[in-house]
């Protein structure tokens, strides 16, 4: 059976992760017995009492003979108060709603799951808000809710969004805002003792767009600022689209350090750097490039210099102001917008298409309010210029872009995720490590676009203390964050999917009964070598769940390093026979296989197959490659464990796996060799680093072919990859012309143009592994691209 | 450790020096001391370069020649014949290796011959290989002659020394000896040096530091 492990709210709610808190998870966990009552709830009973309460409201029923969970009764929220059933499997270890191929290990993580993704069900699960508000109960107080309280909750808790009843304590608080270029900070306690008033004065018209902006941010985290008004530094077009004095409230921070901006005198202002931003304008102008509009003129342009009075903009960055006064009542509020939606995968996926259907430009969407509120708190970095990192700035200017409509990157990143969000788990279209291999190579192009933009590039100039390569890691790392972060949920169901039908889990089940009951010293490791303790495998296994929720696979590595780093410690500090004796490979690939078999192996497979294909490249070697290869390698032992047959013996399977992967990775090193080249180009230090490329494409040619010497039976392989590439490059020119402005043509093409040289570039090395002799042709080729 | 440019380290003065980066794979039978090399030719240098790892079985190591500093990112294999069918996803890529024995016991001096062919027929056709007889320290259980080992290293064009991890034996000399047969025209290699180090290396502790720019 397999078991998908936790998805856990963090995968795309991150904000909640970093709270430290009770998780939604462990909420769950708390309130069990609400939401999956024990006898006398029956299915009746259930029907009853979710009728007509809102889509997804949902309880569990317990069968009445085993007591455990059989059904799922989720009310569609029609007017009819229909109630959807579903039935439901437990083997003793999994939980799995029947129609579904995915398990889970316990239940909560079962109804996590579902409510963040649809799957078969009709409708999401919708987890009331009172579980998201209780944050700072204790779990007795969960753990007390009755059902009809889970299913109706008392009316203080009926705020239509989620955290704004967040209980709360003053943690910390800086206050920023700004209209004229002055930084201030101001001591909570003395808004405790003195109000707010003061900040909030405002021009009476502009009332309404704060209180709406208010809470359109207050849904997205925990936190009800609704007396310090917050504005983010943005420049979303939408939002200056809203009306007209929502325009007036919006224009960017920056906006305030434009000669044209009148300045509100009453107001408290921000101070923010406005080299970047006049360097930026300069830039686009001189260079016009950059993908939006650079005549004169354009919206851009006049936002920047718009007449408008500007009102003022705030950052505030409060942790728990329990000193702030109630959010405002939502009667206020207008008109209820779909971002007030759950904020889960599921809501993002309807939204787009909803966004296909009307692409207006005004329609927000979920996760964009996610980052929103990273900028906010990015945006006190970004205000207080050198005391806070560069890398801030980045990954604000990325988010940024990445949310405004009309630009190459915000586009070109809307439709991936749209796409991805679709592909791979069409049997007809590409699957598995393919599917993932075009996602990676869109990540490729989308740092492409990226690394064109002027203002990033200046961005990425002035951080004077990293190289290429941390450079390159630091935008991938960004990347991930606004195209990864809202499919990665979608990416483990396709990776559970293709490793289901190729029989991978099936045999790790299998093979991990009877490897099982091993003994490091079985598993090949020397007498005496130490192995985790319980509570450090515990701890470990702690650590793989949060492997799990992170959707960088940077961020996996990271984690999984220090898993690596337990081990170590406890090979050493566990060892039976200590003499001081070194532990290199020999011993530890025993013990991780032998921690492997005590951890899900599922969703370690998930994992490291979502590692694997999608880390940037140059992530492969070093440290992180290593002992991602170790995984691989572990987990592949386990997978191909054959007790009968001589261990030496290396399958045609095994092979043509470890081939399959090295070739597709190695497709795109050069493609990612490539891209630093560019930009080493841009730099003016082209003649050298072109030279040594030249090479090293030279030297991947061969090493493709050499690859190809060592294994037989490739030939299948070698042709579905040769597909693989040309429906890419379809796909690629599909999102072009998806794009409706022509302002941005010049920008596509360019963009294209690199993808189609890429494209054309796999092709030949892909030719290049097939056939020997045309080695030095096609390296003479790659020379020719270079130029 | 001789051939340390001694001097020319200084930082800041050497906006000229080279980089290299390797990847090289360590194979060979279990307990040959495949380790225990590796970690005496990591900790007998010195400290400014070395890099902090989490254990053995990975190390990063950097040696100066003359005007170029040569970096091994040294990958540890298991060695059971069980894990065998492994390797190659640690070979892979690999631009140098050292295939390990113990010269008193001559099954893994039959084991060396086995994974120098795989590699030779398998690994990047341009890697560099070093043979390395390890225990030299134990001459008097000695079941491998130097000149057996030594007159296959010279048929299959193999670098050769026997070494003591115990008494650091030829350790050094056997990775400055690969160093030097590297390609150093690989130098700033994108795959490489570049994209690990950038071009411009004279801060040693610039690595450290910036590890963990994903960390925002």
């Amino acid at each position: 059976m397999a078991v998908h492990a936790s998805v856990n709210g963090t995968t795309a709610i991150p904000w909640r992760g970093s709270r430290k808190k009770l998780s939604l998870l462990e909420k769950l966990r708390s309130c069990q017995d609400a939401w999956c009552p024990g006898a006398p709830w029956d299915r009746d009973r259930a029907h009853a009492a979710i009728s007509g309460a809102p889509a997804g409201s949902f309880l569990v029923v317990r069968d009445s003979v085993t007591s455990q969970p059989c059904l799922l009764c989720v009310s569609a929220g029609d007017q009819n108060g229909e109630v959807l059933d579903y039935n439901m499997n437990c083997t003793g270890t999994a939980f799995q709603v029947s129609a579904s191929r995915l398990s889970f290990s316990e239940l909560p993580q079962l109804v996590l799951f579902y409510s963040l993704s649809r799957d078969v069900l009709a409708v999401c699960l919708s987890i009331p808000s009172l579980i998201y508000s209780k944050s700072e109960m204790n779990k007795d107080h969960l753990s007390q809710l009755e059902p009809n309280t889970w299913l109706s909750p008392p009316p203080e808790y009926q705020t239509e969004e989620v955290p704004q009843k967040e209980p709360s304590h003053v943690m910390c608080s800086i206050q920023l805002t700004s209209s004229n270029g002055a930084l201030c900070i101001i001591n909570p306690l003395y808004i405790h003792e003195h109000g707010d008033e003061w900040l909030t004065h405002k021009p009476a018209g502009l009332q309404l767009s704060h209180i709406r902006r208010e809470r359109r941010l207050s849904t997205t985290r925990t936190w009800a600022g609704a007396g310090i008004q917050s504005k983010r530094a943005t420049s979303l077009d939408q939002e200056s689209k809203y009306s007209n004095t929502e325009a007036a409230g919006l224009t960017r921070a920056r906006s305030a350090d434009s000669p044209l901006t009148p300045q509100t005198p009453t107001e408290v202002v921000l101070r923010r750097p406005s080299r970047d931003l006049t360097c930026s304008i300069h830039q686009r102008a001189s260079t016009g490039s950059l993908s939006t509009p650079t005549t004169p003129g354009t919206p851009e342009q006049h936002r920047h210099s718009s007449p408008v009075p500007q009102s003022p903009h705030r950052v505030s960055w409060i942790e728990d102001g329990v000193w702030l006064p109630p959010p405002r009542p939502s009667s206020l509020l207008q008109p209820p917008s779909l971002e007030l939606d759950s904020l889960s995968i599921s809501s993002i996926e309807e939204e787009q298409e909803t966004q296909i259907a009307s692409p207006t430009p005004h329609h927000p969407s979920a996760h964009r309010l996610a980052d929103k509120v990273m900028h906010r708190l990015s945006a006190v970095g970004q205000a207080l210029g050198g005391l806070v990192s560069q890398k801030k700035r980045l990954t604000n200017r990325v988010v940024e872009l990445s949310e405004r409509k009309g630009t190459a990157f915000g586009e070109t990143v809307k439709s991936f995720v749209e796409v991805t969000l679709k592909g791979g788990s069409d049997p007809s279209g590409p699957m598995g490590a393919e599917f993932l291999q075009e996602v990676r190579s869109s990540l490729s192009s989308l740092r492409e676009i990226l690394l064109d933009y002027p203002d990033i590039q200046a961005i990425l100039d002035s951080i004077t203390d990293l190289n290429d390569p941390e450079i390159d890691s630091l935008v991938e790392i960004t990347l991930h964050k606004v195209a990864l972060k809202p499919v990665s949920s979608h990416l483990y169901s396709c990776i559970h999917t293709a490793r289901t039908n190729d029989g991978s889990f099936q045999r790790l089940q299998g093979n991990f009964l009877v490897l099982e009951k091993n003994g490091v010293e079985e598993l090949g490791g020397s007498k005496g070598v130490g192995v985790p303790d319980p509570l450090t495998l515990d701890r470990i296994q702690q650590r793989w769940a949060s492997m799990h929720e992170a959707y960088s696979p940077n961020k996996k590595i990271q984690i999984l390093l220090k898993v690596c780093k337990s081990i170590y410690h406890s090979m050493s500090a566990n060892a039976t026979s200590s003499t001081g004796t070194v532990f290199g490979a020999d011993d530890f690939l025993p013990c991780l296989t032998w921690v492997l078999l005590r951890s899900n192996l599922i969703s370690l497979q998930v994992d490291t197959d979502y590692m694997m294909e999608l880390l940037d490249p140059t992530q492969l070697q070093g440290e992180g490659g290593y002992y991602l290869t170790t995984l691989y390698a572990s987990l592949f032992y386990i997978n191909s464990f054959q007790p009968r047959l001589a261990a030496r013996q290396l399958s045609v399977e095994a092979q043509h796996s470890i081939n399959q992967w090295h070739r597709r990775r190695t497709l795109h090193c050069n493609k990612s060799r490539r891209s630093v080249q560019r930009r080493t180009i841009r730099r003016q230090m082209a003649k050298q680093n072109l030279e040594t490329e030249t090479k090293s494409k030279s030297k991947s040619g061969t090493e493709n072919e050499s690859e190809e010497a060592g294994v037989t039976g490739q030939s299948t392989e070698t042709s579905t990859e040769a597909d693989f590439m040309p429906s890419e490059n379809t796909e690629c020119e599909q999102e072009l012309e998806d794009q409706p402005q022509t302002s941005v043509q010049t920008d596509f093409q360019a963009a294209k143009q690199q993808e189609m040289m890429t494209s054309e570039q796999e092709d030949r090395l892909s030719v290049c592994t097939e056939t020997e002799e045309t080695k030095d042709d096609s390296d003479e080729e790659l020379k020719g691209d270079l130029r | 450790m001789s051939s340390r440019g001694s001097g020319g380290r200084s930082n800041g003065a050497l906006p000229q020096t080279k980089i290299c980066q390797f990847k090289l794979v360590l194979l060979g039978d279990m307990a040959v001391g495949k380790s225990s090399l590796v970690l005496r030719f990591v900790k007998g240098q010195f400290d400014e370069f070395q890099e902090t790892t989490i254990g053995a079985a990975f190390l990063a190591q950097s040696v100066c020649l003359d005007d170029t500093t040569v970096k091994f990112e040294i990958w540890d294999t298991a060695g059971q014949e069980r894990y065998h069918s492994l390797a190659p996803m640690y070979y892979r890529g690999a631009q140098a290796a050292i295939v390990v024995f113990d010269i008193t016991k001559p099954e893994t001096f039959e084991r060396a011959k086995a994974w120098v062919k795989e590699l030779q027929r398998q690994a990047s056709p341009n890697i560099v290989i070093a043979l390395a007889g390890n225990k030299a320290d134990l001459a008097e259980k000695r079941l491998v002659e130097y000149e057996e080992a030594q007159s296959y290293a010279e048929d299959t064009g193999l670098l050769f020394m026997e070494t003591s991890a115990k008494t650091a034996m030829n350790v050094n000399e056997l990775f400055l000896a690969i160093a030097k047969k590297m390609p150093k025209t690989d130098t700033q290699n994108p795959t490489h040096a570049a994209r690990h180090r950038g071009v411009n290396l004279q801060d040693p502790d610039a690595h450290s530091t910036r590890a963990c720019c994903g960390g925002n």
